[in-house]
């Protein structure tokens, strides 16, 4: 239940820069999430909190007290591995209680401590029970609760659901997240699954090349991506290039696009990104009020279920996908909307 | 890791210099020379020596290859009866003395053989088994399984997908087995057919039990260095250094292959069993039975033979304790020497060869890189070799180990300190590191971590490993007859005496005994050594 603070924190291997300056201030009893594509640093990241990584350079705060230079037992991290790491050779209740040993706690507190874990987790009964008679969902718990049995500063988690299938991970996750508002405690929570870190975190820091592409809440994450890798790698978006042709209009390849937030001097270059469910199909009704509108042909058409996906070329070449809840009536020539609020203009244009 | 690191420079690089020393100097030991090679090079005698060394070695490793790559593949795929019991019975004559299966051939074949005999009664000429014919066939019926394991575990290990694509594309199953499953295979064949080549070549018990006049590099490096007449270091140690350069240049090769080798591991789903002809699964069957059955024959015989009774050389059929009477009648102290230097060396090998291992798998570096290397070393440097490489060390000088029990003992050490580093790294190799840093993360000191989660995980590859050092060192001869001295006769050493001698039916007892002292620790911890046998090699 603390505070860290990470300071222009650097690692390389070799010429690999992994983590590379990183900087960020993660709030007490925040869950926090690092998300990024495999080799973008997240994973190494959090061996550095954890102590499992040597740092470079920078330092790592819990509260007030500098932990990058304390040896990773005496960090009170509470750490929960990507393929569980429960010890195999103890039973349930020897593996939630082996921190607490290490402690030096009494026997009598220890044995009450390992069952509220368990019960946390809802694995009672399971006490005597052996690693190797659980499932995947099973460990995963067991491994949650020997992290959080010993009241750790902070609670670290290594992708902790990408072993399991896509049910159970869906379940899993809302258990971590309600877990974690009952204990208070801080998340640092790496993933590579978008979806994951935006139904579990209060924030989230987007990581790629062992930078930080941006941080925010994952409403803002979604809505507002800062550059075009964190529009494109968060969620599915129409990602635009072209030039500022006056305040407010955009020219991408022939076509005139309205952005509310175009502000750049004419002739600049800019990147922008269109969510695919901020577009409409319109069929024969007027686009809304101050809605801008395309011409196109609607080329394919994917049923997903929920909603379909349309992807319509405009005129001067340019693909478009949107999302909508309805299926169409048919292909051929139609007529797009879109709200030029929702046009979100990357810092990385140029 | 500085004891490790000290202990192998101390006893093994500086004893193999001093072999490479003693052949490139002259005999004042002053200067440079090239004149030994030129003198051994250019006798007739040590270059068939040579021809023979590396020819027997070859051929095999041909034939050894030719007999386990099909017992490998019916064990691996096809429906046979009998698999666990089958693979267990194929990889016991790693453990056994190969010499005893050598010696059991000359009582069965030689000239006063069991069958010789009976044949020629019979009418059929038959000449005796000695020389390089013997001397293969025993090494095709003992080393075979360093060919069988690793090649179950490549077929084993070909995910079923694998196959299942070749079929998809059209290759029927003859043509799927010949493109894609046995080149698949193939590297692990490879390798293993060198390890049989390094063994061949640096065995010193079956050539001495079965060359009688044929040379062999092995065999005459110790004649020379402890010959009767008159001994001679600068030779021995020629023949030496050409024995490390023929394993070195073969261990090379194994370590270029193996390290290419990256595509036979890891299948997800093994491929299946074949659906064959009931045709073809009672010949596999009867094919692998039939293998086993001849490698382990002349361990059965030897045991049998040594409760007959002999008079003189010559064998009855009448049943006796005589020939362990006789063998016991003069000392117990071969067999309590054995036990005794067995378990020390065991637990010496496994409390240098652990660390070792622990080091090479969580620490990689330049150094353990190196250590590795050097840990690996001893097994591309033939016992006798080795042998005289301690005594031209130890014999003066500070520190004199000539002829005690302690010499014998490090020999060992070095010798099965290869064995216990790979026994132990292939076991870390399954221990999930992550194990370590949870037990650390939880707070518990890295040392504690070791001991409390990293030992207790290990324990059963430690143990198995353990006995494996121990079984073999009590049937190790080749350090052993360079190295021991009176008081410390091992058992070997009194079957050797026994052979040298006219003692048949002595050789036969401490044969059983050896067998009985193999067979009994192995048979006690198989369950462990079932996980980690393969690992060993």
């Amino acid at each position: 239940m603390t505070a860290i603070t990470i300071e222009g924190v650097s690692r390389s291997f070799g010429d690999v820069r992994a983590v590379d300056a990183v900087t960020l201030a993660i709030r007490d009893g925040e869950f926090f999430t690092l998300l990024g594509p495999s080799g973008c640093g997240k994973t190494t990241l959090l061996r550095m909190v954890a102590g499992f990584c040597e740092l470079d350079g920078g330092r790592i705060l819990f509260a007030e007290r500098r932990v990058d230079t304390v040896p990773p037992h005496r960090r009170n991290t509470g750490m929960v591995f990507q393929n569980y790491a429960v010890f195999p050779h103890l039973d349930v209740a020897g593996n939630v209680a082996y921190g607490l040993k290490a402690r030096g706690l009494a026997q009598r507190d220890i044995a009450a401590r390992v069952a509220r874990a368990l019960g946390l987790v809802q694995l009672d009964g399971y006490a005597r029970r052996w690693p190797h008679q659980l499932s995947g969902g099973q460990l995963q718990r067991v491994a949650i609760a020997r992290a959080v049995v010993i009241e750790p500063d902070v609670l670290l988690l290594d992708e902790p659901l990408s072993n399991l299938d896509a049910k159970l991970r869906v379940e899993m996750r809302g258990e971590i997240r309600r877990l974690q508002r009952a204990l208070g405690i801080t998340v640092i929570y790496v993933t590579h699954d978008q979806e994951e870190a935006l139904a579990m975190s209060d924030r989230i820091a987007v990581m790629r090349a062992g930078r930080v592409e941006q941080v925010g809440a994952p409403r803002a994450i979604y809505e507002q991506p800062a550059t075009t890798f964190v529009a494109s790698f968060v969620g599915a978006t129409n990602l635009l290039r072209g030039v500022v042709k006056s305040v407010g209009e955009i020219l991408v390849g022939g076509t005139v696009v309205t952005a509310r937030a175009a502000t750049q001097p004419a002739g600049s270059k800019v990147a922008l990104s269109l969510r695919p469910e901020a577009l409409r199909l319109l069929a024969s009704e007027p686009a809304p009020e101050g809605w801008a509108v395309l011409n196109g042909t609607l080329e394919e058409v994917e049923y997903l279920g929920a909603v379909t996906r349309f992807w319509v070329r405009l005129a001067d070449g340019t693909a478009l996908q949107l999302i909508a809840l309805a299926p169409p009536a048919a292909g051929g020539a139609v007529t797009v909307a879109y709200d030029p609020a929702r046009v979100v203009m990357l810092g990385d244009g140029a | 890791m500085a004891v490790a690191a000290a202990f192998l420079g101390l006893f093994f690089l500086y004893p193999v210099l001093k072999v490479l020393g003693a052949s490139i100097l002259d005999p004042t030991g002053g200067s440079f020379t090239l004149r030994n090679y030129a003198s051994v090079l250019s006798s007739p005698f040590f270059l068939q020596g040579l021809v023979n060394s590396l020819g027997v070695a070859t051929a095999a490793t041909l034939f050894t290859i030719l007999i386990g790559v099909p017992f490998a593949f019916c064990v691996a795929r096809l429906p046979i009866a009998g698999k666990p019991v089958l693979l267990a019975l194929a990889a016991l004559p790693l453990v056994l003395p190969s010499f005893v299966s050598a010696y059991a051939l000359v009582l069965m074949f030689g000239r006063a053989g069991v069958v010789t005999g009976a044949l020629r009664a019979a009418g059929i000429p038959f000449e005796s088994i000695y020389g390089m014919k013997g001397i293969v066939t025993v090494y095709a019926l003992t080393l075979y399984p360093y060919v069988v394991l690793p090649t179950v575990a490549a077929f084993q290990s070909i995910d079923a997908s694998v196959e299942e694509a070749a079929q998809n594309l059209g290759a029927p199953r003859a043509r799927m087995l010949r493109t894609v499953t046995l080149p698949l295979v193939l590297p692990s064949i490879l390798a293993g057919g060198l390890l049989v080549f390094i063994e061949a070549l640096e065995n010193f018990g079956v050539p001495f039990v079965l060359a009688e006049d044929q040379p062999i590099l092995a065999v005459e490096a110790f004649k020379l260095f402890v010959g009767e007449t008159a001994d001679n270091p600068a030779s021995a140690g020629v023949l030496g250094v050409l024995l490390i350069a023929c394993t070195v240049a073969a261990l090379v090769a194994q370590r270029a292959l193996l390290a290419r080798r990256r595509y036979a591991t890891g299948a997800r789903r093994s491929a299946p069993l074949l659906a064959v002809s009931p045709m073809l699964r009672r010949l596999g069957t009867a094919y692998c039975w039939a293998v086993v059955g001849a490698a382990l024959v002349p361990f059965a015989a030897v045991v049998a033979i040594s409760f007959l009774a002999f008079k003189g050389p010559v064998l009855t059929y009448d049943l006796s304790l005589d020939n362990f009477s006789q063998l016991f009648g003069r000392s117990y102290r071969p067999l309590a020497n054995t036990l005794l230097l067995a378990t020390l060396a065991a637990a010496g090998a496994t409390l240098i060869g652990v660390p070792i291992g622990y080091v090479i798998v969580r620490h990689r570096s330049r150094l353990s890189a190196a250590l590795d290397l050097i840990a690996t070393a001893p097994f591309a440097v033939a016992g006798t070799v080795l042998g005289i490489g301690l005594v031209l060390a130890y014999s003066n000088g500070p520190l004199i180990l000539t002829g005690t029990a302690l010499i014998m003992i490090i020999a060992y050490m070095v010798r099965k300190l290869p064995f216990s580093v790979r026994a132990s790294s292939a076991i870390l190799h399954q221990i999930d590191v992550n194990l370590e840093e949870a037990s650390i993360n939880l707070g518990v000191a890295p040392m504690q971590t070791f001991l409390r989660i990293t030992v207790p995980l290990m324990l059963g590859g430690i143990v198995g490993g353990s006995v494996l050092t121990f079984v073999t060192v009590a049937s190790e001869l080749s350090s052993t007859v360079v190295l021991y001295s009176g008081p410390w006769t091992t058992m070997t050493v009194a079957m050797f005496q026994a052979l040298e001698g006219t003692s048949a039916g002595v050789a036969a007892a401490a044969a059983t005994v050896l067998i009985l002292f193999t067979i009994l620790p192995v048979a006690l911890v198989y369950r462990l050594l079932q996980r980690y046998e393969l690992s060993m090699l």
